[in-house]
């Protein structure tokens, strides 16, 4: 009987048996799979990215500041490290870029080059990925100190006050206010999937500079 | 054999039915497919597009003509004061011009507020004069180094005295800050301008801009300013829907009315005037002599949405063929010169045959709309290439692509393949401007005579070696004019302007997708239809000169070759030689400085483009703070505004306390010996006026208007009690904008484990029912087998 070769037994393998239109059904399952497998990769390779991309830019941050290199962490970079900022209380850290566009976002938080330098006269503005360097920043409460080290080596300590929300475009950050402080910025809310307008934004205060100026980063690790 | 059929036919039943399931699976499957696919696409668009523009509110960008503007209750907007009158007073004088522009505002509101003048002004103009009336104060603008000038402003801010402060934004923005303006004040600025006739083929034109607020002009007819990352304003787009924002109170008629310009236009042209025309307003000519003409404004008919135009040509054959004029000021002379190419060179119909080199930066930076840009806009120009012109395209990120191995006719084969291959571009990657500059300037082979080699690099400019660069197309441009083109909203406008300027060509700023046709298409007026090149001007005989424009910039069709000089010497002697190329012809001109006839202003138009050439040349001057120092120079010895310095003016005496309303009649009518506001007065004027006879209804109606406008303003604008809290709340206005600082990451995990699910269940699903559908089988099989 031919049918019963059909019958459970030793098997020329389950693909080789199926009818064609079976095995597009099947091949558009796989595809499926196959895709959704690429986008968990893509997502953690660019957590991944953000990750390792700190541990380099930590490494040329560190040779800035003993005067060697021009603070392009990699030769074809885009951008420059400038700074590191330190959150003591939750032990956390980063380095800072400078110019926030796109490309140098996904390497750390950028420090928008239109607005001082932190510990300058003004208001500075980093900002960084909610979900990658910034992750941190909802924990950030109101009289944290934070650590900014400049890639000159100047070291200031700004005092974190409230957090707000405002729009990306209604911020109300003043780059050439008086006085010497410091926002952090990210995107808000922390657990939103889509890209939103809204911005999360801690302003700090400057409370003083740190001597003598030390040659190392002194990060914590996380 | 009848049982057989039966089952054969059930078989095809049955197949058809899985036919029909696996179809609709696989459709299913494309669909879900197809919709993850645009909901990534559109995700990856960046970021919300702004919020819809209140009527009534504005941003420093939109205006169009000078106004005040309080801070208002929404942050980051502001209101227009109200405006009582404007004069406007232009002296021309041969092809110089001085504009004096007096308004007369209100503050309406029952607080104290710091307002922000702001003006757009024409390229070249050299502002040198700021005159403030605020409430019964009068100040006059002193000019100080930027830095001084803004500690003492603050300074007097602070003491709660009047102040006003007036910088340079851009070289065609000014901003004015008026502190401490009290509840119902009146404020009154006057500023001076000098700037230079447009000469086109043989119309001599200027232009005014009148434009109220975008918001009255459906079709805007000044660009709005795109202003500099530096000073904290956001770099704006035109708003799209214009047409959709209504104006508060006001429709022209009626704005014509309450805010009434009065126009007056001195006109000395130098040599007997023919014709003269103004495109959009209706305008009154007295004839005082053959050289001479006043115009004015016709009674009443100011419609504020376009710019005032005036144009004015020779008396037939009359038409002056050059022009050079001096202006001795502290023991040095300032020539000003103008000239036509020759009428030969401009009107051969000839085409250029054109070589062009196209460079498209793809790096990493690119990515998002500056990519999409930067395609359309090449895509564009290499469509309008055409096929007796030769071209290649460049692309580079860290690595580098020339497309054709040479120059190849631009056929429509080649043009569509070049398209192609820049449609298909992806930004990723670094930028390694360098080898790519190199290959556009070296290796492509020398020139064909007749040729015009164009260069022409789209870019953001997110370099470091600006020195090097710069370096490369000095020294290996040879005959090639190098044009960039800026992509998206803040490129580095400081290296390709200077790229351009090296190259002798021009930088183009395409701020959003919108612009990228109305911008590609100056660019391609200027690309296509060169008239002049390679001019150079010389003193022979005198002591040597300064000349600015340094190095002359090519001419387009119809322009003539204008440049400004300063001699050392109250009368010098001796000739200016202007030479130049009109295709291969070459072309020279020589004047007799003695016989240059006298005019005023020059000094200051000279400093002004002595200091856009400094600008120019600044990495040429290795220490910027040199630099810096020089432009100051300049600028203090002529009383200019520009980067680097700052008018600043203050009250000596501090403000009188709240709650006095000053009404019109307080304003003191005493003014100062050389000030002339009387105009801006127009009630106490009227009565002498040309156009006095039955205008009390008119009055009465505009004054009811003047009111309806104020409560209006006052309701909108954030007042502050004191003079302290109005300079805290100005400040809070200037804002940063924040970059979007969310990732896919999250997004795509989440999609992808979605689909790993889908998957998973549709795959199990589907060897469940193949298994219970091959049971079924079988034992169909096996029943008929039996």
């Amino acid at each position: 009987m031919a049918a019963d070769d059909d019958l459970p037994g030793p098997r020329p393998g389950f693909l080789a048996r199926l009818s064609a239109i079976e095995t597009i059904v099947v091949a558009i399952i796989a595809l499926i799979a196959l895709a959704g497998l690429m986008l968990i990769g893509k997502g953690f390779y660019m957590k991944a990215k953000a990750e390792v991309s700190q541990v380099l830019l930590k490494k040329s941050f560190e040779a800035q500041l003993h005067g060697e290199a021009s603070g392009k962490p990699w030769p074809w970079a885009d951008f420059e490290t400038t700074a590191e900022i330190m959150a003591p209380r939750i032990n956390r850290s980063a380095i800072v870029l400078q110019g926030a566009s796109g490309q140098a976002l996904a390497f750390g938080p950028a420090w928008l080059s239109n607005t001082p330098l932190p510990g300058d006269e003004g208001t500075s503005v980093i900002a960084a990925h909610r979900d990658t360097h910034f992750r941190w920043l909802k924990d950030v409460s109101s009289g944290d100190l934070l650590v900014l080290t400049r890639k000159d080596g100047r070291r200031f300590l700004f005092r974190a006050g409230e957090g707000r929300v405002a729009r990306w475009d209604e911020s109300g950050i003043n780059a050439s206010a008086s006085g010497r402080n410091l926002a952090l910025a990210t995107c808000w809310p922390f657990d939103a999937i889509e890209p939103g307008p809204m911005r999360y934004i801690v302003t700090a205060e400057l409370v003083g500079e740190q001597h003598p100026v030390p040659l190392t980063t002194g990060s914590v690790s996380k | 054999m009848f049982l057989d059929d039966e089952i054969a036919e059930s078989r095809t039943r049955q197949n058809e039915a899985r036919w029909g399931m696996y179809l609709a699976l696989a459709a299913l499957a494309a669909c879900i497919v197809m919709i993850l696919g645009l909901m990534t696409q559109a995700s990856a668009q960046t970021a919300s597009a702004r919020p819809e523009q209140m009527a009534g509110y504005v941003r420093p960008n939109d205006m169009g003509t000078g106004a005040l503007l309080f801070p208002s209750k929404e942050p980051g907007y502001f209101v227009e004061a109200p405006r009582l009158a404007t004069d406007v007073q232009i002296d021309v004088n041969g092809p110089i011009m001085r504009t004096r522009v007096t308004q007369r505002f209100q503050n309406p509101s029952k607080g104290w507020v710091e307002g922000t003048y702001v003006f757009p002004l024409p390229d070249d103009s050299a502002v040198d004069t700021l005159k403030m009336q605020i409430g019964d104060r009068f100040i006059e603008g002193q000019i100080k180094p930027r830095q001084a000038a803004k500690e003492i402003y603050e300074q007097a801010k602070a003491e709660g005295k009047k102040a006003a402060l007036l910088e340079q934004q851009r070289p065609n923005l000014f901003t004015n800050q008026v502190a401490n303006i009290g509840p119902g004040e009146t404020v009154v600025v006057q500023i001076e301008y000098q700037s230079g006739v447009r000469q086109s083929n043989d119309a001599f034109t200027f232009r005014f801009p009148m434009v109220v607020a975008p918001r009255y002009n459906p079709q805007p007819v000044v660009q709005t300013v795109d202003l500099d990352s530096r000073t904290g304003y956001a770099v704006s787009d035109p708003v799209p829907d214009r047409q959709k924002i209504e104006p508060p109170v006001l429709d022209p008629r009626e704005n014509a009315r309450i805010n009434p310009v009065t126009l007056t236009i001195n006109l000395k042209a130098g040599f007997p005037i023919g014709e003269v025309t103004s495109a959009y307003h209706e305008i009154e000519t007295t004839t005082l002599d053959q050289l001479t003409r006043k115009i004015t404004l016709k009674a009443a008919s100011v419609p504020a949405d376009r710019d005032f135009e005036l144009s004015w040509k020779a008396v037939e054959g009359k038409s002056p063929y050059a022009g050079l004029f001096r202006e001795p000021v502290g023991g040095k002379t300032y020539l000003l010169s103008f000239v036509p190419p020759p009428v030969t060179a401009t009107e051969t119909d000839k085409p250029v045959r054109r070589e062009v080199v196209f460079v498209i930066d793809n790096s990493g930076s690119m990515a998002g709309p500056s990519m999409e840009q930067a395609k359309e806009s090449l895509a564009l120009a290499i469509s309008r290439l055409k096929p007796e012109d030769r071209f290649n395209v460049i692309r580079f990120d860290d690595t580098m692509t020339v497309h054709l191995p040479d120059l190849v006719e631009a056929t429509p084969d080649k043009r569509e393949d070049a398209i192609a291959f820049v449609r298909g571009l992806t930004a990723d990657g670094g930028t390694e401007m360098l080898p790519a500059l190199e290959a556009a300037l070296r290796t492509q082979g020398p020139v064909a005579s007749g040729a015009l080699r164009q260069v022409v690099f789209l870019t953001d400019g997110a370099i470091g070696n600006e020195g090097q660069l710069f370096q490369e197309i000095q020294s290996n441009r040879g005959d090639a004019r190098v044009f960039t083109v800026g992509i998206g909203s803040a490129p580095n406008s400081h290296f390709m302007t200077k790229a351009a300027e090296y190259g002798r060509g021009t930088f183009t700023l395409i701020g959003s997708e919108s612009q990228v046709a109305a911008r590609m298409g100056e660019l391609f007026t200027k690309l296509e239809s060169p008239a002049m090149t390679d001019i150079s001007a010389t003193f022979e005989g005198a002591a040597s000169g300064d000349i600015t424009p340094n190095p002359m910039p090519d001419l387009y069709r119809g322009e003539p070759v204008v440049l400004t000089a300063e001699l050392d010497g109250t009368s010098p002697e001796g000739k200016l030689r202007i030479v130049g190329k009109a295709g291969d012809q070459p072309w020279r001109v020589e004047m007799d400085i003695a016989k240059a006839a006298t005019g005023e202003g020059i000094a200051k138009l000279w400093a002004r483009r002595k200091i856009d050439d400094l600008e120019a040349s600044a990495s040429a001057i290795a220490d910027p703070a040199t630099l810096d120092r020089q432009i100051e120079t300049v600028a203090l010895a002529h009383h200019l505004v520009s980067r680097l310095t700052s008018l600043v003016a203050v009250d000596a005496t501090p403000s009188r306390p709240a709650g006095e309303n000053l009404t019109e009649t307080d304003v003191p009518l005493n003014l100062p010996a050389g000030w002339d506001f009387g105009k801006v007065f127009g009630e106490k004027s009227d009565a002498t006026g040309p156009d006095a006879t039955g205008e009390v209804d008119e009055r009465e109606a505009s004054a009811e208007s003047q009111t309806k406008l104020a409560m209006v303003t006052a309701d909108r604008m954030l007042a502050a009690p004191t003079a302290r809290a109005a300079s805290l709340i100005a400040e809070a206005n200037n804002q940063v904008n924040l970059p979007q600082t969310a990732t896919e990451a999250d997004k795509q995990i989440l999609i992808g484990l979605t689909l790993l699910a889908f998957a998973l269940v549709a795959g199990s699903t589907f060897v469940f029912w193949r298994v219970q559908i091959a049971a079924l089988v079988i034992a169909g099989v096996r029943r008929h087998g039996r």
